[in-house]
């Protein structure tokens, strides 16, 4: 990697100061940024290291009336949580299946929502839409594990964070600081299309970090699933998360969020339609898996995928009521 | 002819390996951790191309980096880099971060040449050629069980004609043979199976730490399974001899077969150490270490075969390809069966690749991936269960076969074969399905007989063990070390087994599971020959003859009655120590083994995840000398066959040329959460154990991925034709079989 200036501020604001400054990148839990580091993919002039600002960590609140997740907050420690696991499924799965333990042990809520995508072009230098001689890499070459929806346009890598997903399908609001000041917007709007190469695919201005994610109060019913290839440590193939609100039996709406198939985390408009109003069944968690695929235009390696948003979502809704038909 | 003890104390039991403790706790010092004084640390510049020349080369910024103190460039202005990772050139210098830095300021013109690196692109019409004489290097084909008088009869017609006509008509000459055969045959399976290129992926990367010792003595620290040959090669390249050269080994983590010279970057380590004065350090680092350290070829094998009603197979005729990036990419076929009627013709396919190295059993596995799956969609043609198909094409001449046929009826009751298996299409209409296949494989194991060991007794009693054989993880230390144990009466712990080091007696270079078979026989001849030595001196001092001497539990018997112990009886060897040297002796060793395994499944039809239940693995290897280290091997082999069936592929871009997966995240292996059951048994009834040692490294691999192969078959009631049996792989094969409606 390329020699860069270190600090370890201790205070948001100092943090800040040492982040406005050109070429500046914020450190936690160095999972993925030591990573890129080392392959060049990112050459920052400054590293600014996060762990020291205590205010960043922690999970406070309840699930009645909401729960404030610091940016610096471990994954082990929201795996560790009862309250997210009791009141916050769709969460907590998530969690739980990424990397390895040394790997949560290690790494942050805001780390894993700002990591960069995983496309194997960008991780090679290509950058983040790929693109050679005007001609698409993803496009043109291997893309069995890019993305199936929005394949109309360039920027065809998957969004890497399942957590984001899990957090939109919970209607998650995201706090950033900056020089600016503070803002707070929905989880979604993280995230962002790049359409030139000079765009990037999170909705952060020059110096701005996340500071916290706001869980609402816990409503409805919620759960995850990933289709993967391995047990131990893997990337989820395609991951769901939906969050039902429940009329007795009767799922009256519905979010659902897919992660690994669109270069944001995907919302499937056509599947939380198709639940609406319904009594959830078998019958009509495969119909509403079936919705979920519309739209879809796989590209040449990954049709594979469109199974897997089916069975993905399927999952994901019955084991929010509680049938995990797969495991009998 | 030697012999074994017949009621060994030792041999056959269940011993921890001497270093297993110092391994566990990090004391053990592997090559890649040693860090003589003043060391430097060496960095590599390889390709960043897939076949490209170089125009210009400017070391000028990299040596003028402070803490830099050598540049070696191995590849000079004009040279062609072939594959992606191919050496270009390497810096020394204070610290591994400035080197790296070094090697990156090392300026290079490419001319972009056009490069192939799928078998797709390397195969296709107006491919660009990368290698003289084309890319796919067809072999002739291998014609078994066609009469004389046919052959002469297709040869009669075929060189008739004109000589650039003659191959395609001897080739539709041949198959118009087993058209014939296969329109007589119950069933006909036409297919194509393939398997990928996989990468070794050691542990511990390849290299080697050089320091220079005087102007013409050089000591190595070396990862190697060959410590002689590294020593050799060294020797050779700097034009010294080879007495003055030390390579050392004390531990290795993991060759495979691909650690057995000093390599490009082992010479390089030496001369920049040379150059720079210092001890230089140069290991691969992980993406080098796919790219350019080895690989196992992959395969793809058409295959038509037939049976008759009975089971039993009429013919097969194969084409194959594969291949080994720069390199070959043969391996035997057909495999294990006895197949009156076959015509087999393979092409090595050259890519813009590193080039393959043998990786654990060369060629068997790939060979076993296709026969065994071309096997089971017959068996599942005609209607029978694999196992009774398999057991009827078994070669009723060869002595292995009664083997197979215990080892086979001890699988199917260890994994339930004739309670739980159902045959395809039967295994559930829900979306998790069950599935059980088997699979079987042969490999050599045999040894060299040019192998020495020294067995030292001193009059401390120390019993030192002495070979340049090293201990890559098999448990060769071990093993040594309970043989002389076993035959001077002590412990193995009593033995100092000191391997792992090019100056001493002749050892064997551990490939083709052949260490313990080489090793066994000098290491068992020189402790009887320390021992016989012993005991002629005690003989004069107590005044009895040596022959009423005998060793046991750590004593010297007179007569069978306990006279001394070991300690005291070395100490009237006074001053002297005993040292001997023992070579090959008839009878202790032998080649030839077989296996087979059994895999049960559990496949999940909407996710295409592959979830393995349980493995059973019966191999037999002859005399077994521990059964803990033995099973490990065991093991280690399935684990690594489930990798294969289950994970492994190189994924090479069509369109930059380069390894996408080049790392440990995008390249998959199993973790803990992957592993199943695995049950090992030994087949060792007494004719085995009389037939001496065999190596057992090898053969445990072979057949754990054709065995998970057939079990998804079975499970899906659909052959998954391509491996790994990942969830691309498996869903892809369910909705082709959808489209053709066959499921």
């Amino acid at each position: 990697m390329k020699a860069f200036e270190y600090s370890a501020p201790s205070t948001l604001e100092d943090a800040l100061k040492l982040l406005s400054g050109p070429d500046a990148v914020a450190l936690s839990g160095g999972t993925d940024l030591v990573n890129r580091m080392k392959d060049y993919v990112t050459s920052p002039a400054r590293v600014v290291y996060l762990k020291d600002v205590k205010p960043l960590a922690g999970i406070s609140g309840d699930a009645r009336s909401g729960l404030t997740l610091g940016a610096g907050t471990r994954l082990s420690d929201i795996v560790a949580s009862a309250a997210i696991r009791e009141s916050y499924p769709a969460l907590w799965q998530a969690t739980a299946e990424v990397g390895s333990p040394q790997i949560r042990n290690m790494a942050t809520l805001g780390g894993n929502l700002l990591q960069r995508p995983r496309c194997w072009y960008y991780r090679a230098g290509h950058g983040l839409l790929a693109m050679k001689d005007g001609k698409s890499l993803v496009r043109e070459g291997d893309n069995r594990f890019h993305a199936i929806f929005m394949t109309e346009g360039n920027a065809l890598f998957v969004a890497p964070s399942s957590l984001a997903s899990a957090l939109a399908a919970l209607g998650s609001r995201v706090t950033i600081a900056g020089p600016q000041g503070e803002r707070t917007i929905l989880i979604e709007d993280l995230y962002q299309v790049p359409r030139s190469e000079s765009d990037s695919e999170l909705a952060l201005r020059p110096g701005e970090i996340v500071t916290k994610v706001n869980l609402p109060a816990a409503a409805g019913k919620s759960a995850s699933y990933e289709a993967r290839h391995k047990e131990a440590q893997d990337w989820p193939i395609v991951l769901a998360a939906v969050n039902l609100t429940l009329n007795g039996e009767t799922v009256s709406s519905a979010r659902i969020y897919l992660a690994g198939v669109a270069p944001i985390p995907w919302k499937c408009t056509a599947a939380e339609k198709a639940i609406a109003g319904k009594q959830l069944t078998l019958q009509i968690a495969d119909e509403v898996g079936e919705a979920a695929t519309s739209g879809a235009a796989p590209l040449s390696m990954n049709a594979y995928k469109v199974p897997l948003v089916k069975t993905t979502v399927k999952r994901a809704l019955l084991a929010a009521i509680g049938n995990r038909y797969w495991e009998a | 002819m030697a012999s074994w003890p017949r009621n060994p104390r030792l041999i056959g039991t269940r011993i921890p390996r001497l270093d297993g403790m110092a391994k566990a706790t990090g004391k053990a010092k592997y090559p890649s951790d040693i860090l003589p004084a003043k060391m430097l640390f060496g960095a590599i510049l390889a390709s960043p191309h897939a076949h490209a020349k170089i125009q210009s080369i400017d070391v000028k910024a990299a040596e003028s980096i402070p803490g830099v103190k050598a540049v070696y460039v191995q590849a000079k202005a004009g040279s062609t880099l072939r594959f992606q990772g191919d050496f270009i050139a390497a810096a020394a210098a204070t610290s591994e971060e400035l080197a790296r830095d070094a090697v990156r300021a090392i300026k290079i013109e490419y001319e972009i040449l056009p490069h192939v690196v799928t078998e797709e692109q390397a195969m296709a019409p107006g491919a660009p050629a990368i290698v003289r004489g084309g890319n796919v290097r067809p072999g002739r084909a291998v014609i078994r069980g066609i009469p004389d008088s046919k052959l002469a009869e297709i040869e009669k017609i075929v060189t008739a004609l004109p000589r650039n006509q003659q191959e395609t008509r001897r080739k539709q000459e041949v198959e118009k043979v087993f058209d014939e055969l296969f329109a007589r045959s119950d069933a006909v399976v036409e297919a194509t199976y393939s398997v990928p290129v996989i990468t070794h992926v050691c542990l511990e990367p390849h290299g080697l730490t050089a320091r220079w010792d005087g102007p013409d003595k050089l000591t190595v620290w070396a990862s190697t399974q060959a410590v002689q040959v590294v020593a050799n090669e060294l020797a050779g390249e700097f034009e010294i001899p080879s007495a003055n050269v030390t390579v050392l080994t004390d531990y290795m983590g993991g060759g495979f077969g691909s650690k057995f010279g000093a390599d490009v970057w082992g010479v390089v380590a030496a001369r920049l150490a040379r150059q720079a004065n210092a001890p230089v350090r140069l290991f691969l680092d992980r993406s080098l270490e796919h790219l350019a350290a080895g690989n196992r070829p992959s395969a793809t094998g058409k295959v038509k075969i037939g049976a008759s009603k009975d089971g039993r197979v009429t013919g097969l005729l194969a084409e194959t390809h594969g291949t080994g990036g720069t390199g070959g990419a043969g391996f035997p076929f057909p495999y294990v069966y006895d197949i009156p009627v076959s015509s087999r013709s393979h092409s090595d396919v050259f890519v813009n690749g590193g080039a393959q190295r043998a990786m654990r059993a060369p060629g068997h596995p790939q060979a076993c991936a296709i026969m065994e799956a071309a096997l089971d969609d017959l068996a599942d043609k005609l209607g029978m269960d694999p196992l009774e198909l398999r057991l009827k094409n078994l070669d009723p001449n060869d002595f292995h076969t009664p083997i197979y046929k215990g080892e086979i009826a001890m699988a199917a009751e260890l994994i339930g074969w004739r309670e739980k298996r159902k045959p395809r299409g039967m295994n559930g209409t829900g979306p998790i399905r069950h599935g059980m296949g088997m699979a079987m494989h042969q490999w050599g194991g045999g040894g060299t007989q040019d192998k020495k060991v020294s067995c030292t007794i001193s009059p401390d009693g120390t019993v030192e063990l002495k070979s340049a054989t090293q201990d890559i993880g098999t448990g060769a230390r071990t093993i040594m070390a309970i043989i002389a144990a076993e035959i001077l009466g002590l412990k193995p712990t009593d033995i100092v087994s000191n391997i792992g080091n090019s100056t001493f007696p002749p050892g064997q270079p551990s490939g083709g599971s052949t260490t313990t078979p080489s090793m066994s026989p000098p290491t068992y001849d020189a402790a009887t020959r320390a021992r016989d030595a012993l005991f002629k001196h005690l003989a004069k001092v107590l005044n009895v003859k040596p022959e009423q001497l005998s060793v046991k539990d750590g004593s010297v018997l007179v007569e069978g009655q306990a006279s001394l112990f070991w300690k005291d009886a070395c100490r009237k060897l006074g001053t002297a120590s005993i040292a001997e040297t023992g070579g090959f002796q008839e009878g202790l060793a032998s080649v030839g083994v077989g296996d087979c395994q059994f895999a049960e499944v559990r496949v999940d039809t909407e996710t295409g995840k592959v979830k393995l239940l349980k493995l059973v693995a019966i191999q037999d290897s002859g005399l077994i000398l521990d059964k803990l280290t033995w099973e490990s091997q065991v093991y280690g082999g399935v684990i690594g066959g489930i990798n294969y069936g289950l994970f492994e592929e190189r994924i090479m871009d069509p369109i930059t040329g380069v390894m996408l997966n080049a790392d440990m995240e995008q390249y998959r292996l199993a973790g803990a959460a992957d592993i199943p059951e695995i049950i090992v048994r030994a087949y060792e009834p007494d004719e085995q154990k009389a037939r001496g040692v065999i190596g057992v490294g090898e053969p445990p691999t072979i057949s754990t991925a054709a065995a998970i192969g057939n079990a998804v078959a079975n499970a899906l009631g659909v052959r998954v034709p391509h491996w790994p049996m990942s969830p691309r792989n498996v869903l892809m094969a369910l909705s082709a079989a959808k489209k053709e409606g066959r499921a």
